[in-house]
Order: structure tokens, then sequence, then C-alpha cells
């Protein structure tokens, strides 16, 4: 971590004026797209938003916004990370934070290989399966607590 | 500037201001409905361009994302005050935050009165892809102008 933080561009995000505000606009921006069209399309998994557009539509359009919205997510991330990595790996906020976006990617995982396999069956029902809701309500309380610790290790970081 | 300093003096003001906890805890709410608001307002647009939701027509698109936009605005609206109550007095001297309520006010007006005269017009149009940029645009300025907050 040490070597990490000594490394040139580290030390310039870390020490710059305007390097950490700029990264964490991207950060949030970012947050918008992916985080927002999940929460959307989470809700059409619940079955109340967009009830009237087949499930399996609403995935498909959003999945590429969703996706670029997330590299940016990652790359801002591992941005603000970078500029001051001894500080962030010994937050437990930090950790937990990677955990609970790990479990949200085990989540999709799943959903995708199990009653997302099936959307024909329930693709234009406005009554979505418990396989699906289960999925997107997961979802919605993991991003919730993947916010909370994001905002947690801005505001409880361990003495450096 | 009387009101804002009782504002800043009221009991759940001082209750924010005083707890280690409270502040990023309102905040967490902040972010989420600003995904779900940004998210709303660009699949919206983003539909003038022809992009993300294409299957859908326009009008239709808006007003199934409409209650959502509604609700994050609402809770986006309510969780700021509250930030802004913990902080009045500063806040109210900040160039970003006068910044980002001057975008505020601009980008509900638009998105208001504006934006739904193009949102149902049946086809595309060049004046359409404008609305769309200047409500894309006047949003992120009020997210860019939340972000300064902090720095100035």
């Amino acid at each position: 971590m040490e070597w990490l933080a000594n490394t040139p561009t580290s030390v310039y995000i870390r020490e710059s004026l305007w390097g950490y505000p700029i990264i964490e606009t991207v950060h949030v921006l970012g947050l918008c797209l992916f985080l927002g069209f999940t929460m959307l399309l989470d809700l059409r998994l619940l079955g109340v938003a967009m009830k009237r557009t087949p499930a399996s539509e609403v995935c498909r359009r959003l999945e590429p916004w969703m996706v670029g919205g997330f590299v940016v997510m990652i790359a801002s991330g591992v941005l603000l990370f970078y500029g001051d990595p001894a500080k962030f790996y010994g937050s437990i906020f930090m950790r937990i934070k990677f955990g609970m976006l790990i479990l949200a990617g085990l989540n999709v995982l799943i959903f995708k290989m199990g009653t997302y396999r099936k959307v024909g069956d329930w693709d234009v029902r406005e009554k979505t399966p418990a396989g699906a809701k289960i999925a997107a309500g997961l979802s919605l309380v993991l991003w919730f607590g993947i916010v909370a610790a994001g905002r947690a290790i801005a505001y409880f970081l361990p003495p450096s | 500037m009387p009101l804002v300093q009782w504002l800043g003096q009221s009991a759940v003001a001082q209750a924010i201001h005083n707890s280690s906890w409270l502040f990023p805890f309102i905040e967490i709410f902040h972010l989420l409905a600003l995904g779900l608001l940004g998210g709303s307002v660009i699949l919206v647009d983003l539909r003038f361009f022809g992009l993300g939701m294409k299957s859908k027509d326009l009008p239709e698109l808006a007003r199934d994302v409409q209650p959502w936009f509604r609700l994050s605005l609402a809770v986006m609206l309510a969780s700021g005050f509250l930030l802004f109550m913990s902080e009045a007095v500063k806040m109210y001297t900040n160039e970003a935050f006068q910044f980002k309520m001057l975008f505020l006010a601009l980008a509900i007006i638009f998105t208001f009165a504006v934006h739904p005269r193009f949102t149902r017009a049946p086809g595309p149009s060049l004046a359409g892809k404008m609305a769309a940029l200047i409500s894309m645009a006047l949003w992120a300025c009020v997210g860019l102008g939340g972000r300064a907050i902090g720095f100035v």
C-alpha cells in the first residue's frame, strides 16, 4: 500500500486541488446512470414500474448503459482509492462496501442463470415470479448498503 | 436571513449538526434519490435521440417514468432541506450552494413547464432533442453545484 501511495499519480491525485473533486463528480454522475437504471430495472422486476413493457425488453435496453455506468463507477472508484490507498485500505467500511459489491454481482449472476432463463414465461405478465422479486429486492437492499458504506468511508476514516 | 438563522437554530437542525452520523445518514437517502432522479431524467432524455428504451414511444415512456421522477425529487428536496438546515447560515452564503439553488429552480421550472410539451409530441424533432439536452444539462449543473459545496 505504501508503495502504491508513493507512485506519482497517487501523490498527484492526493495533493492536487482539483483531483479529488473532479473524480468524485465523475463517480456521482456515473451513479446516476448506473444506480438509477439499476433501480428502475429492479422496480420493473418487482412489478411496480414500466409494467406494460416486457421485463426482458427493459433488461436488454438498459443493460448497455448500465455496463457503461458501471465501468465509470469502478474506474473513478479505483482512482479515489488510489489517491490515498494506505488510508482507505484500513477502513472497515471500504471492506464492507467491497464485500457487498461482490454479493450484488453474485445476485445478478444467480438471477441471470436462474429465473431470467425462463423470462419468456413471465415476460409480459404484470405479476413477476418470486425469483425476480427476490433478486430485485436483494439488489435494492445491497445498493442501499453500498451507498451507505461509501458515505461511511468518507466520514469515519481511520486515523492515519 | 433571520429565517435562515432561525432554521439553523431549530432543534432539528441542531440535532443533525451535533450528531456524528445523522448528516451522512441523510446523505444516503439524498444519494439514492439522486440515482433514481438522474436515471429517470437520462432514460427519458435519451429516448429523444432514439437511444435506450427505443421500443417504447416517448409519450408512454415519459408517463411510466414520471411517478418515479416525482418520488425521487420529493426525497431529494426533503433530505436536501434537512442537510441545508444543519448548516443553514454557512450554506446560505456558500457560492456553490447559491449556484445549485439557481439551477435547481431552473431545472424544476423547465421540467414541469417546458419539457412535457416535447415528451407529448408524437414524432422526433430537433426542438425535442434540444429540450432533452437542456434538461440533462440543467440537472447536471444542480449535481455539479452540489458536489462543489464542500470544496469552496
